[in-house]
């Protein structure tokens, strides 16, 4: 039936002559392992954008209902928490595949003439990719999406020059705010995914121009080509099962939280970005005041130019790792830089200290005794009697707070707090929450 | 061919093909299933009407129309709001509770109770019921929507519908 209903369009537009270049493309020295990376990296773009489809179903790009409709989409919608984290994941699992490839394609030399070309669309679809990256993380307008857009956004404003206009021209004005997740939900699905479909159909065209590398092995190249399919197919159908079974564990099992929705008001929050851009983070601790501008755009641009420029400053035939010692040997500096970087990182954030438990039961009577209706803590409360943001830095005296929850008037003459029921173990809790409110627990 | 390239063959080609078809198919199965399901599950979700107090039973006068104020909590999808109806309700002398819907059936205008005539009134086309629904004069094709009552604990409940206008028949929306 399948198979007739193929001879019957076969006749007609005549397909077999496209499907023989398409199938029979010859893989020099053979179909591998080693070049499944660019296939597993498309399927995680199809991956990508069809979750990314679905998600729009029900997202409103609007900072009044975005947080509410990811909200949503994760506890409401069937099936939306596993599409969500398909998407999430996805997104780390394509920056995953796109590393390795570049790995593979460098240690194998396979950029050089007559590839360049190829190199040069596939680092500018890396890029591509960190946009979507960058904008996607906006969408869910919790804190951790504001904050970090901020923090991104301020790396590009210390471009010099330009760097202002640039960050104005991201954010749609002065400040991240509506203008700002309009346009960045824009570029994500639709300025991006046009540009980049058409950069990686260059990609595609360019390798089936100037024909797969093979083996840096020359022997082993010449030793002859094995057809693109079946072979390879299936080991790419393999690669690409292995990585959505490994995709769709993680969203199964991994919830990626929402922060609370994006307040731009409370400063203290401290956002992290995705592990991507987690070495870029790092680098910034140790470029303190005016060398700042060094790790947040002139690193970046380093790399990427460098990048772009790798076919031209590595002219040499020679293709074999082992006798390319400087260029690898640069390489793996560059790797282990950016991993120590990555792994300091990541040590810090965890390495956060937890919260001490009573200040966490103090937390909790401010909230019970609804404190907050008269003082304000970082922006939340309202503003009758004195702000607690700080109140740690004003009264450190642990002995001073236990007299006043007991007695206020007696502390603060004319005080019109009232005197809180609270037991001696609930006094030392709220003060140890009060002495935590300093200036200097803020990050 | 061209000389040089070698492909796969007999059973060692079809199992390479076999395998390709049936991973992809079950990726595309396993990827089908959720997506479908997050599509169209709106589309699955029962409407449910609570039941919602409107009245204190005994505070309702004897043969005399009350409009009441019905609060619903509206929820569409993410989008949740209030939203406040007005419904007739009617205590005979039995004790009997009759709550309307306030739309008149014949186009979905708003009745009025007159006090001087004892009846329901349609200012849009002149359509007249009795207190007990019935159609007196007009254009209305059906006596007045009842709407699904009940009295619990001294509270009067109340079901909000909206019905089609214009038709003989009391078909719900």
């Amino acid at each position: 039936m399948a198979s007739s209903l193929y001879r019957w369009i076969d006749q007609r537009l005549r397909l077999k002559p496209i499907e023989q270049t398409l199938l029979d493309e010859p893989i020099p020295g053979g179909a591998s392992w080693q070049y499944v990376f660019g296939s597993a990296t498309l399927f995680l773009f199809g991956l990508q954008a069809l979750t990314g489809m679905f998600l729009m179903v029900y997202y409103v790009p609007s900072t009044d209902h975005a947080y509410d409709t990811v909200q949503y989409i994760q506890h409401e919608v069937w099936g939306g928490w596993f599409v969500r984290g398909l998407h999430h994941w996805g997104s780390s699992a394509v920056m995953v595949a796109i590393g390795l490839h570049m790995l593979q394609v460098f240690f194998d030399g396979a950029y050089k003439r007559p590839r360049e070309l190829m190199w040069i669309v596939g680092v500018l679809l890396l890029a591509l990719m960190l946009g979507f990256g960058f904008t996607g993380y906006l969408l869910p307008w919790d804190q951790n999406a504001y904050w970090a857009t901020q923090v991104g956004i301020n790396m590009v404003s210390s471009v010099p020059l330009v760097g202002d206009f640039l960050a104005k021209v991201l954010r749609g004005g002065e400040t991240l705010g509506a203008l700002t997740l309009s346009r960045f939900f824009a570029v994500h699905v639709a300025f991006l995914p046009a540009v980049i479909v058409f950069g990686i159909m260059l990609h595609l065209f360019i390798l089936r121009r100037v024909g797969p590398a093979g083996p840096h092995d020359e022997a082993k190249a010449k030793s002859g080509s094995e057809t693109f399919y079946p072979r390879q197919v299936y080991m790419d159908a393999v690669v690409m099962f292995g990585v959505f079974v490994a995709v769709a564990l993680l969203a199964a099992t991994v919830e990626f939280p929402l922060a609370d929705k994006a307040d731009p008001s409370d400063h203290s929050f401290v956002p992290v970005p995705e592990w991507y851009f987690l070495f870029l983070y790092q680098l910034l601790k140790y470029a303190p005041g005016p060398w700042g501008p060094l790790a947040s755009w002139l690193f970046p641009a380093i790399i990427f130019a460098g990048l772009l420029l790798l076919p031209f400053l590595d002219r040499h035939p020679e293709r074999h790792p082992a006798s390319r010692k400087v260029v690898v040997g640069a390489g793996m500096a560059f790797l282990v830089l950016v991993f120590s970087l990555l792994g300091v990182s990541l040590r810090d954030l965890y390495a956060v200290p937890k919260r001490d438990p009573a200040i966490v039961r103090g937390m909790a009577l401010v909230e019970k005794h609804q404190c907050k209706s008269c003082h304000r803590i970082h922006g939340e409360g309202a503003n009758i009697a004195p702000d607690l943001s700080y109140v740690g830095d004003r009264r450190p005296e642990r002995e001073w707070h236990i007299r006043h929850f007991k007695d206020p008037a007696s502390v603060v003459p004319g005080s019109f707090m009232p005197k809180l029921p609270l037991s001696e173990r609930e006094l030392n809790d709220l003060t140890t929450y009060m002495l935590s409110l300093k200036s200097e627990n803020e990050s | 061919m061209d000389e040089g390239l070698v492909t796969p063959v007999g059973t060692r080609r079809s199992f390479f093909v076999k395998a390709t078809i049936f991973l992809s198919s079950l990726i595309g199965f396993s990827l089908a299933v959720p997506l479908i399901g997050y599509v169209i599950s709106p589309a699955l979700r029962l409407k449910k009407t609570d039941w919602v107090s409107i009245a204190k039973e005994d505070e309702l006068p004897v043969n005399e129309p009350q409009s009441l104020d019905y609060t619903m909590e509206i929820k569409n999808g993410w989008a949740e709001r209030t939203s406040t109806k007005a419904v007739w309700a009617v205590k005979r002398s039995d004790g009997e509770i009759t709550a309307y819907s306030p739309i008149c059936p014949h186009l979905g205008c708003g009745f009025r109770w007159d006090r001087q005539d004892r009846l329901f009134k349609c200012p849009c086309h002149g359509s007249v019921f009795d207190i007990d629904g019935t159609v007196k004069a007009g254009p209305a094709p059906r006596p007045l929507d009842t709407l699904p009552a009940k009295v619990e604990n001294g509270e009067l409940l109340v079901q909000y519908q909206e019905f089609k206008s214009g038709l003989a028949r009391k078909v719900p929306l």
